[in-house]
């Protein structure tokens, strides 16, 4: 492998406390170390940025749902073809673009970790196999657990209390897919969806059938996962998304978790205040006040980008609200025992109140959240704008003279329900930046050797041009650097790395799979031996992080 | 070869992965019996063990010689086409359109040849566990699971006692499925279309246009509104030929219109049972579904026929006895390739997307079909 010396940038490694100084960081056999010999690469980074590798904690990118959106979705990538070259895949940009190119397209954003975070652990090998065809990246993916009737039924014999069979069964559900960590969509939402079009509208609503409710399934599986010291927390997509007045159970969530580990997907989704049925406003300085008072709770902000978006979600009856506001495409998965999957076509327009308001709210959870570690960046991709927005995201977070314009040109009703006019006059900085695009996120997926650069360290670094307009600098970074292989130059692919599958594993009761077995039989239509996936092209090349405890 | 199971069959697209096989030099059984399965497997299982390696224009020849002359003939191809995908599994799928990438190729994995429906309007569809266990009513559109599919029914709940669930076949044919429905709504394939728009005027409490159709639709109208959750199964007896993608799109338009009262969903048989796997992967590999082009140096949709017909050259890429068939001007080569579900391990998914490995009870040395592909790539850059 060869040895590289990034010479002469200024450095912002936040979880190191280096905030802009200029020295170098030297790179050989894929990690960060002290000093390399005479031969290394030199790479003269003077008046150029250095930052670790962005790492993505939420988006959706491989897997059924996906593959079902780009099905969908034909006639928006006809305009974004791919050209296959000597090295490279062809393939389809746009939303919900093809493997190859998905993987190309973060790498040149200077990305080199991405978290699929809404995977059916029944569709394992697909998530895997789709992953395997996405290169340049690590990657990880979370399993939904929110609405698993086996689950459910643990939940409900121990009186919604963490039983040792329901810690068993999530470390087992995680060592047979091959996952990451533990996603719980809705909880019991989607379940009441399944079953007649229902849905919970309270934390405290039963889930029929199951004599469970969604406040006990956040406790118990936050709970689980918590005692098993997964590497990243219970990530949740709280009850009643995209609902004027859904801050209440937002918040009701929070309390339910606190005192736990647990991180909050796309808050802003979650933000609203008004009633269901009226026109929502913000609370999102509501929710920041919690997460300052609850350090162990963290979030990531799902911005919207005004323009096309592709909602895909888990939460079944989200997409079948937008259906009902005259959606041209629907598409509606329903998986056994588990969870479902909807999925509509979208448009944020600048002029309406709603997405006008959501896209201040996004701007607000940014702009007033106190700890930049504890509120991350993400459009939620596909669903608020697509991953090749964030360079324009963190311009409008940098460079307060290009937001006000923007500001400006939104449906002004609607921001006048944000702080955004109240000389809100933040600008995030490069190592605030740094921390929101990846310090934070790999610290929160406890990936202790990504999202820094300190020695041991991935060798995964992101360079940039020092250039005033920061949507283009952070659009094409001058060098991309991945396992200590220059991969891309002025947004140019270089070296096809094919990337590493990112797994967590906890220790658990071998028994539990004869607590397993009979409630498998009972629910689901593949036999419980052929469910783990041991096919080890689909589970390798891995590196396999362990729970604490 | 003694009892072996369960495994995973890939007879048809249901991937039954409950099935265990007894074979002996002559005969093969199968439990719980299906007649496709038991095809499926002696095809496999009693194959006569002294076939070629492959053959070149019908002479027997060795594996190299044959990769060599395949991989001259793509070279020398103008327009190939690879199809097929019988029995691919998710790998032999990922390593064709790999070549069919490298080539610049057309890529058909079975699919609808035309525009795909759900692109229109979208689709509500669901795992056979979700029909299993909530719809209770089901309707068959012109299909014959019972012949092609023989264990759908059983495994959508029907013939298992409680609770009660009805089968509504639509269909002019006397078919076996037929035979078992609670109703058996009988009009001409070219009523379909008007057929499933006055059901969606129907469900929408609308006047209908009085008709011989009439008494029929009210009566499955009846039915649905008697039910929290329907299905509706179809496939290429819908969609196939002039005015399909037409017939399904009303089709999806009213499921979509039945799910503001009542959960409903559909479940798409398909050609082959390697059609969805094929399908998926070309999807995520290209962006589209169904038949891509590749000639232009990026994946284009194909939306007509026409498109097919300067084809020169075809790659038939198949796991199993019928090997994979390569066809060009002056040229034919055959390369025998190991069975995925009995000579070779593999991925499938099954006909409601849930993937699934197939095992190898029978381990062989062929080559996999993949195998077979990725070895042409190599010889096709080389």
């Amino acid at each position: 492998m060869s040895e590289i010396r990034i010479s002469g940038g200024a450095v912002h490694d936040p979880a190191n406390d280096i905030d802009g100084e200029i020295r170098d960081v030297c790179l050989k056999d894929g990690r960060v170390v002290d000093e390399v010999g005479p031969d290394a690469r030199l790479i003269d980074a003077r008046g150029m940025v250095v930052m670790p590798g962005g790492v993505d904690i939420h988006a959706h990118i491989a897997g059924p749902k996906v593959n079902a959106a780009r099905k969908l979705t034909p006639d928006e990538r006809r305009d974004h073809p791919v050209d296959r070259t000597a090295a490279l895949r062809s393939g389809t940009s746009g939303l919900v673009p093809s493997t190859f190119t998905t993987g190309y397209r973060y790498s040149l954003l200077g990305y080199t970790t991405v978290v699929e975070a809404a995977a059916p652990p029944l569709a394992a090998r697909h998530v895997l196999s789709e992953l395997r065809d996405t290169p340049m990246i690590d990657k990880a993916f979370l399993i939904l657990m929110g609405n698993n009737q086996v689950l459910f039924e643990l939940i409900r014999e121990a009186g919604g209390a963490v039983s040792a069979q329901l810690r068993d069964a999530v470390a087992w559900w995680l060592e047979a897919t091959g996952g990451y960590g533990v996603k719980l969509v809705n909880p019991g939402g989607v379940e009441l969806w399944k079953q007649n079009n229902g849905n919970v509208h309270s934390l405290d609503d039963d889930v029929a059938g199951f004599e469970v409710t969604p406040r006990q399934v956040l406790e118990a599986i936050g709970g689980a996962v918590d005692e098993l010291g997964l590497p990243h927390p219970v990530h949740v997509h709280a009850n009643n998304l995209g609902v004027p007045g859904n801050a209440g159970t937002t918040l009701e969530t929070m309390r339910t978790l606190a005192g736990r580990q647990a991180h909050f997907a796309h808050l802003q989704f979650h933000a609203y205040g008004g009633k269901p049925g009226g026109l929502p406003r913000s609370r999102a300085p509501e929710l920041l006040d919690y997460l300052s008072a609850h350090p162990e709770l963290t979030a990531d902000v799902g911005q919207v980008m005004f323009g096309p978006a592709v909602t895909m979600t888990a939460d079944g009856p989200v997409a079948a609200m937008l259906r009902d506001l005259g959606a041209e495409e629907w598409f509606n998965h329903d998986t056994e025992v588990e969870t479902g999957c909807g999925i509509v076509p979208y448009r944020y327009r600048a002029s309406n109140y709603v997405h006008a308001l959501q896209w201040g709210i996004g701007l607000e959870l940014f702009l007033l959240g106190r700890d930049p570690w504890q509120v991350m960046l993400s459009t939620d991709h596909p669903n608020g704008g697509s991953f090749l927005s964030y360079p324009k995201l963190i311009r409008l977070l940098m460079d307060r003279a290009f937001r006000e314009d923007q500001i400006g040109r939104a449906n002004q009703r609607a921001i006048r329900r944000t702080a955004l006019l109240d000389g809100l006059d933040r600008e995030y900085s490069l190592n605030e930046i740094a921390i929101i695009t990846r310090a934070a996120p790999a610290r929160r997926l406890g990936l202790r050797d990504k999202g820094h650069l300190g020695v041991g360290a991935d060798a995964d670094v992101t360079i940039y041009h020092d250039r005033a307009d920061r949507e283009e600098m952070f659009a094409t970074p001058r060098y991309v650097i991945k396992a200590g292989e220059v991969v891309v130059e002025e947004g140019e692919l270089r070296l096809i790395d094919d990337g590493v599958l990112l797994s967590s594993h906890a220790g658990f009761d071998p028994e539990v799979v004869h607590v397993l077995a009979p409630l498998f039989g009972e629910r689901y239509t593949v036999a419980f031996e052929h469910y783990p996936v041991r096919d080890p092209a689909l589970r390798e090349p891995a590196r396999v992080v362990e729970a604490r405890s | 070869m003694t009892d072996v199971g369960p495994v995973t069959c890939a007879g048809c697209g249901l991937l039954c992965d409950d099935v265990t096989v007894e074979a002996s030099s002559d005969r093969v059984r199968l439990r719980p019996e299906c007649p496709l399965g038991t095809q499926w497997f002696s095809e496999r299982l009693l194959a006569p063990a002294d076939a070629p390696a492959a053959t070149i224009d019908g002479e027997p020849a060795d594996l190299e010689s044959a990769l060599a002359r395949a991989a001259e003939v793509l070279r020398g191809a103008r327009r190939p086409l690879l199809h097929g995908f019988e029995a691919a599994t998710v790998e032999d799928a990922r390593a064709a359109v790999a070549l069919a990438d490298r080539l610049g190729a057309l890529v058909s994995t079975g699919g609808v040849a035309g525009a795909p429906a759900v692109a229109v309007r979208g689709a509500s569809t669901a795992t056979l566990g979700e029909i299993r266990d909530r719809s209770r009513l089901v309707v068959i559109w012109r299909e014959d699971p019972e012949t092609t599919h023989p264990r759908l029914l059983e495994r959508l709940g029907f013939g298992g006692g409680e609770p009660e669930r009805t089968l509504v076949v639509v269909d002019d044919r006397e078919t076996a499925t037929a035979r078992r429905a609670d109703a058996h709504l009988r009009w001409a394939r070219d009523r379909d279309l008007d057929a499933l728009t006055s059901l969606h005027v129907l469900q929408r409490g609308l006047a209908l246009r009085p008709g011989d159709l009439e008494a029929g639709l009210r009566a499955l109208v009846e039915l649905l509104d008697a039910v929290p959750h329907a299905t509706f199964v179809y496939g290429a007896g819908l969609t196939a030929g002039a005015g399909g993608q037409r017939r399904a799109l009303a089709l999806h338009e009213l499921v979509r219109g039945l799910c503001r009262e009542r959960h409903t969903v559909t479940l798409e048989l398909p050609g082959t049972p390697g059609t969805r796997s094929a399908d998926d992967v070309l999807a995520w590999q290209s962006g589209y579904g169904g038949n891509v082009d590749f000639a232009s140096g990026h994946p284009e949709l194909v939306t007509a026929t026409r498109w097919f017909d300067d084809v020169d050259v075809t790659l038939r890429v198949a796991p199993g006895p019928t090997g994979s068939l390569l066809a060009g001007p002056g040229a034919e080569v055959w390369i025998r390739t190991a069975g995925a579900g009995v000579e070779a391990s593999g991925t499938m998914h099954r006909l409601d997307g849930v993937p699934l490995t197939l095992q190898a009870p029978r381990p062989d040395d062929a080559p996999t079909a993949a195998a077979v592909m990725t070895r042409l790539l190599a010889e096709v850059e080389r």
